[in-house]
């Protein structure tokens, strides 16, 4: 016995000088943060980690496609058609498609899934109420016509063409109404089964979840998408950066996911792998509380400030190309975009405008995230407008604590970034550029911007047909918010991913929920 | 001859220790019950609205409503507090609002991850820190005082996620002596039944011995850089208070006598600092179990200090105290511990 603890652990540590091992053949494994999970049930699953999932194990009516997102492709609906008056949508569901269980897809489901979001009233269920409905009325606005037809109405004047790009969202995701409501607890509608179990129709389905573990995907080889050429995903909680490049700089892991700009600097050119700054919808911006202080509500003091973010300097040099310049409200990529970039840092033009408006040593707060980028970012901030002799105070902190400080107005500015939730432009519309007076927290109601001309535009977007009547609205609301609001929008945000360079056939679109595993080989 | 060796000794015996029993066990849950209060308060005092970890940034007004009435905010914090404790009662630490699972699956979960860490790195801190005090103590001011008192200071004053990042970059990266983040390779992670939530002792008990060796491989590193934390503390304070006892009457009357410089040290000075040593221990095996959060973090260790950490960031009131309650019943436990371990090894305490 004496012999046998020492031979234990000699023998451990003659394993330890083995050469590491690949992942295995059949499996992707991705190294992330899932921290930010809350529950895998679409109905309330809003994070960067579920959003994601939700792609691969859940399918909708209708869905962007990834390479070109503004085409929104039939998935679980064959086809659709609108009502002459435009307040309903008839879909013709697709008769051969059928859950991981084995169930078929029928017109329940598709009620089931859509008024249970309603009915939970969770965080993206906003998506949906923006139709008019509610818990008491979503069962009046979906109708079964048949098995396989399903006919969606709402109250709301917002076009057919709007109803269907919220019905593309995560949160629209068509759950398998048996499964669910044989795992039901009482009236949860399945709420609690659904955190940790999936009940889907997409390629993959959920095998284990472990809290701030791990999340394991099984292929499910039925789904109407076809078979996903990988059997298992593996999705495992690395929650330090340093420690997703180590693994992936290794072979340890095929993917990382959420690098950072010096993980990213550090693995170029490494052997193996390739780091991947994919284009990304997340913009990075400044708002003034326009009620903090009569300086920070003047438009001249917004004019000045548009000169004093160092554009250029923070996306190339501070942030190593892993950002770029983007100062319009709709990010790249979404219908109605606007590109230009006319403002760039110059303190001289500032002083001018703040002197012609009788603005002498402004100072203000500025609170933003203790977390990079957030951080570096409003130091870097803090520098430039100090050159238009405007003083910058930080106040980093942690992003829940931020967050509670600027819902109760108690702040002057905030440095934060905004993702769109469903791919349309009213998506961040109704965020910079939409105040209406009904306990909507919007940015804009946090920025304390009295904005009634610019609220009518923005729900006119939304009511019209015409795509190119409705660009020409979204470009006009960019125009006003860029030129004349408290947001000095700065920056457009990359998805910072390294794969090893055996991976083929991985697809990410630009909205942070557009991750697709089916196709990927290795 | 004691009373204890007649038949009514023994009865007065009993009662005695039953009695004392009775009071550590009224003492702990009054400890226990303080805690809560305070870490209750505290947590409602945090500038942090615990609607929005739930609710999210986006949410409507109606949402957020809603959310803040079925977590029972709209209660005032003595009534939630009341509500809490009366769950507790009945073996309900209610549902973490970051994983949505109840917290006593959480903990049960998380816990034996920093059990094991913590213990390994403190058998092996043990180990090292007091021979290192020892060595120190033999030839103060020679260089394997020195050295001894280098290694320490290092231990306390490196920054602990940057040596376990330097760690993982040379044992993992370079030498591949180590096993990466996580607690196994992905090729054994559901290959093995957790019986235990003890890696060492699944693997072991899976009988795949390549399994149990891949578990040694992930858990030497975290285990290394912690023992090195714990060792550091051991080792000061034992040779500062080894060093204090060196200079007393006994030690000059043990010289004196003949006494060998080794003999001194193990059988007249050692035995002296026990009562120190002891406390040293259990506080830094305490201080372990509440859970190396920074080196949780970089070697992916699904510990309770990483999920604590979570919890109080996001003001999750019932995972923050679960972990609270857990945590500080350790605390009391080992207290205890010590205590009665001194009391049984120094006779100058009975």
């Amino acid at each position: 016995m004496k012999a046998f603890i020492p031979s234990v652990l000699f023998a451990a540590i003659a394993a330890s000088f083995t050469v590491q091992a690949a992942t295995p053949a059949n499996t992707l494994v991705i190294a992330q943060s899932i921290d930010d999970t809350s529950s895998f049930d679409p109905a309330q699953g809003f994070e960067l980690t579920t959003v994601q999932a939700f792609n691969n194990i859940y399918q909708r009516l209708v869905q962007s496609d990834p390479n070109n997102p503004i085409d929104l492709k039939p998935t679980l609906a064959t086809s659709w058609e609108a009502a002459a008056d435009q307040r309903s949508l008839t879909f013709t569901l697709d008769s051969k498609a059928t859950f991981a269980s084995g169930n078929p897809l029928t017109a329940d489901d598709v009620i089931f899934s859509l008024s249970r979001v309603v009915k939970l009233n969770l965080e993206p269920s906003f998506v949906l109420t923006q139709l008019g409905w509610d818990d008491k009325n979503v069962d009046s606005f979906l109708t079964k016509v048949d098995d396989h037809h399903v006919k969606i109405s709402w109250t709301a004047n917002v076009s057919p063409s709007f109803v269907l790009s919220l019905l593309s969202a995560p949160v629209s995701s068509i759950v398998d109404s048996k499964q669910v409501k044989e795992n039901a607890k009482g009236d949860d509608l399945g709420h609690d089964w659904l955190a940790s179990h999936s009940a889907g129709s997409g390629p993959y389905k959920i095998r284990t979840y472990v809290p701030h573990e791990v999340l394991v995907l099984d292929a499910n080889p039925s789904s109407p998408e076809g078979a996903p050429k990988l059997k298992t995903i593996l999705i495992k909680n690395v929650p330090d950066p340093a420690a997703r490049r180590l693994l992936i700089e290794q072979g340890d892991a095929d993917m990382a996911r959420n690098l950072g700009a010096d993980q990213m600097a550090a693995l170029t050119g490494k052997k193996g792998v390739k780091p991947l700054a994919i284009p990304y919808a997340s913009l990075y911006f400044l708002q003034f509380n326009a009620k903090a202080s009569p300086a920070l509500g003047n438009p001249a003091f917004w004019e000045a400030a548009r000169y004093l973010f160092d554009y250029k300097h923070i996306a190339h040099d501070l942030m190593k190309d892993t950002f770029q310049v983007h100062q319009s409200f709709l990010p790249e990529g979404y219908l109605g975009a606007l590109n230009d970039t006319p403002y760039t840092y110059d303190p001289a033009k500032a002083k001018a405008i703040l002197e012609k408006a009788g603005l002498k040593n402004v100072t203000f707060t500025l609170s933003t995230s203790n977390q990079p980028p957030y951080l570096d970012i409003a130091q870097a901030l803090q520098a430039s407008f100090a050159q238009g002799g405007v003083t910058v105070k930080l106040d980093p902190g942690l992003s829940q604590q931020i967050s509670t400080k600027i819902k109760a107005h108690q702040y002057d500015a905030y440095m934060s970034s905004w993702g769109p939730d469903y791919f349309d432009p009213n998506t961040n519309a109704s965020a910079f550029a939409f105040n209406p007076d009904n306990g909507s927290q919007t940015l804009a109601w946090r920025a304390n911007w009295s904005i009634p001309a610019l609220n009518k535009l923005t729900l006119a977007a939304t009511a019209e047909n015409d795509q190119s009547k409705r660009v020409a609205d979204y470009r006009q609301l960019q125009l006003e918010v860029q030129k004349n609001s408290p947001f000095v929008i700065g920056l457009q945000a990359k998805s910072l991913i390294a794969v090893r360079d055996n991976i083929q056939g991985y697809v990410q679109g630009i909205n942070p929920d557009m991750v697709f595993y089916s196709k990927v080989t290795k | 001859m004691t009373d204890s060796t007649t038949p009514a000794g023994f009865v007065r015996q009993g009662w005695r220790w039953s009695g004392r029993l009775l009071t550590g066990l009224i003492s702990l849950a009054l400890t226990l019950l303080g805690l809560l209060a305070f870490t209750f308060t505290l947590s409602h005092l945090a500038p942090i609205d615990p609607t929005l970890q739930v609710a999210g940034d986006h949410a409507s007004e109606s949402t957020y409503a809603q959310i803040r009435k079925d977590l029972g905010l709209d209660q005032s914090v003595p009534v939630q507090f009341g509500r809490y404790i009366q769950h507790l009662a009945h073996g309900d630490m209610g549902i973490s609002r970051i994983t949505a699972q109840p917290v006593a699956s959480d903990l049960a979960r998380t816990f034996p991850a920093t059990i094991e860490l913590a213990t390994c790195a403190i058998i092996f801190g043990a180990f090292f820190g007091i021979s290192l005090a020892l060595l120190a103590v033999w030839k103060p001011g020679s260089w394997l005082d020195n050295t001894a008192r280098l290694i320490s200071l290092l231990g306390y004053s490196v920054p602990i996620f940057w040596l376990s990042l330097l760690g993982l970059l040379l044992f993992y990266a370079v030498l591949h002596w180590a096993g990466g983040p996580g607690r196994l390779d992905d090729v054994y992670l559901y290959s093995m039944e957790s019986k235990t939530g003890f890696v060492l002792i699944d693997t072991w008990l899976s009988g795949d011995r390549d399994m149990f060796f891949n578990a040694i491989k992930h858990l030497w590193l975290p285990v290394a850089v912690l023992a090195l934390l714990s060792m550091a503390g051991i080792t000061r304070l034992l040779r500062a208070s080894m060093l204090g006892e060196m200079n007393k009457e006994y030690v000059i009357l043990a010289r004196s006598k003949g006494a060998g410089r080794g003999r001194v040290l193990l059988r007249h000075v050692f035995p002296n600092v026990l009562g120190t040593l002891i406390t040293v221990l259990t506080l830094s095996y305490a201080t372990l179990l509440e859970g190396a959060v920074l080196t949780e973090t970089v070697f992916a260790w699904p510990g309770v200090g990483r999920y604590l950490t979570i919890a109080l960031f996001a003001a999750d009131t019932p995972a923050i105290l679960g972990a609270t309650l857990l945590i500080g019943t350790c605390y009391v436990l080992l207290n205890a511990l010590a205590d009665a371990l001194t009391y049984l090894l120094d006779p100058r305490t009975r």
